[in-house]
């Protein structure tokens, strides 16, 4: 076996150090320049907070995680069964489709105050909110995937009469699925989006909480901490999504 | 087995096929040859069920092609391989046998991938299979089918030429040891004479596909060649002189009409 073959590959080696050398960058930064901590806390110093009280980061992780999954599950769900109606009724293709497209512009965040005066600050709120926000992504994404079987694909299936429902599952979704994927990417990063702004507005706890009143009392290394965990609960979400679509695509 | 009468197929202004009449043997192997977009597609779209007639009509062993759909006695093989790019060789070929509500035979399938030089690839996805060997797969599907009447539209249409005429000899080896009546669309008269008891020539302009503006001549069989080139017939027919003969009478029926 070759060096060449027991390295790790430049994928993984590459970006890793590429990170190592950002954080090295601004330890270096906040010596070198001897900025205050209040300002700008070093590598160590956020480090040092999360292990402080590490309790604190994942009990406000689970609350912001348990938002993400309920609404976000619940998102998709329903995103999915409705492009799966509209799509399946060429009535209502054609009276609601156009909408439901022209609704992705409308932007989500500005109708969190509209839900608080409708459902009041909670946590159902905060999963109808998230629910909403990853709902248009797997609409549109489960839409454009059902119209992407190839028609000599169907004409095949119809040349031995085959039943519309085996049909469907055997080819239709198959063909979907990587739109379907796409859109429920988008949807898991515009999840934990949802979480955060629903925990500014509608609920008053979880990372997105923490971050808030973190700030509001200048305690940067607490916000820089919250935001780290928010970004490793996002690319989990990401990555785990990711294998899903691994294990049950074929492209 | 096949029976075409008076049979014209219209799109709208777009007149593809006009008074159309054939019949075709149990077993037989018909060729039918024009230009692209004279609506030769069209003729074996509507013998398979997938177009309806707007006058005359088709029958399959005597039922219409609806009725020969529903018992899986057509296999079709279009242009496009149609295998399904998240099945292997051997799943595309049990597929449409299952779709179809028969009942499985696996070995059956086995077998037949085998005897279409296929041996070794039934775990192979199709972007891992060259375009023969695709089109080796979805000929193998139809067969397993257990279809009587294979239609055929261009299947070697995307292929380059050497494996065009390997994949002739091939279906004439499948054809022999199976016993199917096929019609068989291409726009190549060597391949049609090629393959054919009989050759179908079909000429005529503004159909379907949009070749056309809709004011030519539908599609009309203008020439019809029984083609008497002993069988079994392998690559050493292309260069006989019988065969350029035939291939020079196909072709001038084609260039009188136009």
């Amino acid at each position: 076996m070759s060096v060449a073959e027991r390295v790790p590959a430049p994928s993984v080696v590459l970006p890793v150090s590429g990170l190592l050398v950002a954080v090295a960058a601004w330890w270096a930064l906040t010596v070198a320049l001897a900025i205050p901590p209040y300002l700008l806390p070093s590598p160590a110093a956020v480090a040092a907070r999360l292990a402080g009280n590490p309790d604190l980061y994942l009990a406000n992780a689970v609350t912001t995680l348990r938002k993400i999954l309920i609404g976000g599950a619940a998102g998709i769900a329903s995103g999915f069964t409705i492009a799966l109606v509209v799509w399946a009724v060429p009535v209502l293709e054609r009276a609601l489709y156009p909408y439901l497209v022209a609704l992705r512009v409308l932007p989500k965040i500005a109708v969190a105050p509209v839900f608080l005066i409708y459902f009041g600050v909670g946590f159902e709120t905060a999963i109808v909110f998230v629910a909403l926000i990853v709902f248009f992504p797997v609409v549109v994404g489960t839409a454009a995937g059902l119209d992407r079987t190839p028609a000599s694909h169907l004409d095949l299936l119809r040349s031995v009469d085959a039943d519309p429902v085996r049909t469907f599952f055997a080819v239709r979704l198959p063909h979907a699925l990587p739109d379907v994927f796409a859109g429920v990417k988008q949807s898991v990063t515009l999840a934990v989006v949802g979480a955060v702004v629903a925990e500014w507005i509608l609920s008053n706890d979880g990372l997105g909480s923490l971050v808030l009143v973190a700030s509001e009392n200048v305690q940067v290394d607490v916000m820089l901490a919250a935001l780290v965990v928010l970004l490793g609960m996002g690319l989990l979400l990401y990555g785990g999504v990711s294998l899903c679509y691994r294990a049950v695509a074929w492209q | 087995m096949i029976s075409v009468e008076n049979l014209s197929v219209t799109y709208g202004d777009l007149r593809a096929l006009d008074d159309v009449s054939i019949d075709i043997g149990d077993g037989e192997f018909v060729t039918v040859v024009g230009p692209s977009g004279c609506g030769k597609t069209t003729l074996l779209r509507t013998i398979g069920g997938l177009e309806s007639p707007t006058a005359g009509r088709v029958r399959v062993d005597g039922d219409p092609p609806e009725a020969a759909q529903s018992n899986a006695r057509l296999g079709f093989v279009f242009q496009d391989h149609t295998l399904l790019p998240w099945k292997t060789a051997l799943e595309n070929v049990t597929f449409l046998r299952r779709m179809a509500g028969k009942d499985p035979d696996p070995e059956g399938a086995r077998d037949l991938l085998a005897t279409t030089g296929l041996d070794g690839f039934e775990d192979t996805r199709p972007a891992e299979l060259s375009g023969g060997m695709k089109q080796r797969v979805a000929i193998a599907r139809a067969i397993h089918l257990g279809a009587d009447v294979l239609l055929m539209d261009e299947p070697f249409g995307e292929l380059d030429e050497i494996t065009r005429d390997e994949m002739s000899v091939e279906i004439l080896r499948l054809w022999r040891e199976n016993r199917k009546t096929v019609v068989f669309v291409t726009h190549s008269v060597p391949e049609a004479v090629f393959l054919g008891d009989r050759c179908l020539v079909v000429s005529g302009a503004g159909t379907a596909d949009g070749s056309g503006t809709g004011n030519g001549t539908p599609g009309r069989i203008v020439g019809e060649f029984d083609i008497d080139l002993p069988r079994p017939r392998d690559e050493s027919v292309f260069g006989s002189e019988a065969f350029g003969r035939q291939v020079a009478r196909v072709r001038g029926s084609l260039h009188d009409d136009a």
